[in-house]
């Protein structure tokens, strides 16, 4: 017992010792730690806990204005405010910061979602904690529109049709209202024909979709980007929401085009007075058709050296395919020696364009022949012993 | 133009119309019928006939179709009996082989009056033509033998001149070997040269009865000429050279012994002449011609002339028939007496045969 009544006897003196110097630095510490200011961001749903205090964002009235709305309520207690603040202004709560209350500043407006904000109080309340609102953990009723751009072919000619279908759907939990598709400026690599600029219903509901489409020709070559298609909308309070679809590459080649190639099998070198025949072969290397192919040959060379018979080079064809081949056989007969120029010229349509190919080529007839000029000097000798031989039978008895 | 006929017959008359042939070649080359074509001066038929086979073949200038042969016989062996049986016998044969050469104007049938088939055929041929041919005017070149070839020959030719006046022939044109042997020393070059003198003549003459003469002879006035006298005629030719003075020497030429076929004195034997001149035209002196011809005349008579145009130097041809041939009795006196020479052997050695076989005369062969 003693030792307990000594124990608490020292106990007693420290703390008599001991406490204007605990007084002295509590009064100190009260000072310095009386308002701290602290920096933070949420966003709306979000809310966060400073002491007993909660400050809730409920919702970004206008980042541009800078107006954001703020619940701010203290625990246990009556106080409960609702205020639009205005951008890098405070705002006392509670009687501010000198009162134990709050002073509160929106710092920044990130977008329509977060703000960053600073708070000032008194620094026994803590550091601000964060938390998820019962407002947050309900959905929000907001539309919410998907929109996408495609095109049927992302490779077409020049020339070929392009189909750009627009799908604007509501996956949101409102109503999308004041629906409009923002306007585009025509892209010159195309020639618009049906459907644009393109529309879609001015309201969509829950879940709704809405289909633009919109038909186009290409008149260039190259690769063309058709830009994002954006969908500017407004919910059931007014505000403004715009959604984008991606940007769609189409890619236009160049346009479908016959390609005539004649290829001529001239005859080997013509004896003298001999017959050669010309082989045509005109084939179709394009990947369009050729249409009214029209083949005429002729000799360049003046003079009868070189006989063909007439139009015997001449051709029609109506429509060469791609891949497509033509072929005919002219016969020449060479008169006279020499070397011999034959022009063929082919002139078709393809795709209402008016093309020509020509080639030429060679005939040689070759020098007349005397093989058998030896014999020459046996035939006088022949003649004469004819002669001779019937003479001596004329004249034999 | 003249359709001429030239026919050869027997040996000597198909080695004349050879040597006609070969003188229509323009040349004596013996080759020339290879290289050259005969050129007559009008259309010339020519054919050689013979019964021999082996005188055909020896011939060298004329066509094969232009021999004929008288059929199954080799030769009359200077049989003239023979020959005429020989002719009748082919008669219609030998004569197609003529009428189908065409018409005619003139003949010149060409023989040997000594040898067998010339003597027999001749006769009888120019009495066929005269039948068939109207108006034909048909010239017997006769060739006279040598005198001393034997006593056939001579006989021979005593009848066959004979035969050849009684069938009206137009003219004979008398060829003596006796009288042109002359020319050379031996026999074959000497027939081959009478031969050739005959041929030229003969062309030079039908030439310029077709020719356009400056003075004109023709066929007419020929014949009229070969029908005077006892006509029997001959040919005379003269070709002038340098040393020739004058036409008129050129024309004394023609008509002198050494120009002759047949020895005769023109100016005394001669009954009618045809003297043809030819010749480049400064050569030809009408008036000297005329004087010439006029100067002949008085001592002939009828004297036709003609002239013809021709380049070189001035040729002369002279056509006469004689009003008396002296040898030509001569002739039948030698032949007569030879045929009494072979009489006379032919008594003589048939006596001898009889003689002979009197021998044996009633006995019969004992074996």
């Amino acid at each position: 017992m003693g030792l307990i009544y000594i124990v608490v006897v020292a106990l007693l003196a420290f703390s008599i010792i001991s406490a204007p110097m605990a007084a002295e630095a509590s009064e100190d510490e009260k000072k310095d730690s009386d308002i701290i200011t602290r920096d933070f961001s949420f966003r709306v749903g979000e809310g966060v806990r400073i002491g007993d205090y909660r400050v809730e964002l409920t919702n970004v009235v206008s980042v541009m204005d800078g107006l954001v709305e703020v619940k701010v309520w203290k625990r246990a207690s009556q106080f409960e405010d609702w205020r639009v603040m205005e951008s890098r202004r405070d705002v006392n709560l509670d009687g501010g910061q000198d009162r134990g209350g709050l002073t509160l500043m929106v710092t920044e407006i990130f977008d329509r979602d977060t703000v960053r904000m600073r708070a000032t109080y008194r620094s026994d309340y803590g550091y601000p904690e964060k938390y998820i609102t019962e407002r947050a953990l309900v959905p929000a009723s907001i539309p919410k529109l998907e929109v996408s751009t495609s095109a049927d072919n992302p490779a077409v000619r020049s020339g070929d049709e392009v189909k750009v279908t627009i799908i604007v759907r509501n996956v949101g939990n409102d109503t999308a209202r004041d629906v409009a598709l923002q306007d585009m400026p025509p892209l010159p690599q195309f020639r618009y024909v049906a459907g644009y600029p393109p529309k879609i219903r001015n309201q969509l509901q829950q879940g709704e979709s809405d289909t633009a489409i919109y038909s186009m020709v290409a008149v260039t070559e190259g690769e063309v980007t058709i830009p994002a298609m954006s969908a500017r909308y407004a919910d059931s309070k007014g505000t403004i929401y715009t959604e984008s679809s991606s940007s769609v590459k189409v890619e236009i080649k160049p346009k479908r085009r016959p390609d005539i190639v004649m290829e001529v099998q001239p005859p080997a070198p013509i004896d003298h007075g001999g017959r050669g025949i010309i082989n045509v072969s005109i084939r179709n290397e394009g990947d369009g058709s050729a249409y009214r192919v029209e083949v005429r040959g002729q000799l360049r060379s003046d003079g009868d050296g070189l006989r063909l018979e007439a139009g015997a080079l001449d051709r029609s064809f109506f429509e060469i395919p791609p891949g497509g081949r033509e072929s005919y056989s002219a016969a020449v007969i060479g008169a006279r020696s020499g070397s011999y120029v034959l022009d063929l010229k082919a002139s078709y349509q393809g795709d209402g364009e008016a093309m020509q190919k020509e080639t030429a080529f060679e005939v040689a007839v070759l020098e007349r022949k005397f093989e058998y000029l030896y014999y020459l000097p046996i035939v006088p000798v022949v003649i004469i012993g004819i002669w001779l031989y019937r003479r001596y039978r004329e004249y034999k008895y | 133009m003249l359709n001429v006929l030239m026919l050869g017959i027997g040996q000597c008359g198909n080695r004349i119309l050879d040597a006609v042939n070969r003188e229509s070649f323009g040349g004596s080359s013996k080759l020339s019928k290879y290289y050259s074509r005969q050129k007559f001066p009008s259309r010339v038929e020519t054919l050689a006939i013979n019964t021999a086979v082996n005188d055909l073949k020896e011939l060298q200038f004329t066509a094969a179709k232009d021999r004929f042969h008288v059929p199954n016989l080799h030769g009359v062996g200077a049989n003239r009996s023979l020959g005429k049986q020989g002719f009748w016998d082919n008669r219609e044969m030998i004569m197609e082989e003529i009428e189908k050469r065409g018409d005619f104007d003139i003949a010149f049938v060409m023989t040997s009056a000594s040898g067998g088939t010339g003597s027999s055929f001749t006769p009888l041929i120019i009495h066929e033509l005269k039948k068939r041919y109207n108006k034909i005017t048909v010239v017997a070149v006769v060739v006279l033998p040598f005198r001393e070839e034997g006593s056939i020959y001579l006989q021979n030719a005593a009848f066959s001149m004979r035969d050849i006046m009684e069938v009206d022939c137009d003219g004979i044109i008398l060829v003596d070997n006796q009288y042109l042997k002359r020319l050379s020393g031996d026999i074959k070059t000497a027939y081959d040269r009478i031969n050739d003198m005959v041929a030229e003549r003969i062309l030079f003459l039908i030439e310029s009865l077709d020719s356009e003469m400056l003075s004109v002879t023709d066929l007419g006035d020929f014949k009229t000429v070969m029908r005077g006298g006892l006509r029997m005629g001959t040919l005379g030719f003269y070709e002038s050279d340098k040393k020739t003075g004058s036409l008129t020497s050129a024309i004394d030429g023609s008509i002198k012994p050494g120009g002759l076929l047949y020895p005769a004195d023109v100016y005394e034997d001669a009954a009618r002449a045809m003297i043809i001149i030819q010749g480049s035209r400064e050569y030809l002196d009408v008036d000297e011609i005329t004087k010439a011809v006029e100067k002949l005349s008085t001592k002939i008579g009828q004297v036709f002339k003609g002239i013809v145009i021709k380049k070189g130097r001035p040729k002369v041809l002279s056509v006469f028939t004689l009003a008396q041939v002296p040898d030509l009795e001569l002739l039948y006196a030698q032949a007569a007496q030879a045929i009494q020479d072979e009489k006379g052997r032919k008594t003589r050695a048939k006596k001898q045969l009889d003689d002979a076989f009197a021998y044996i005369e009633d006995l019969e062969e004992v074996y």
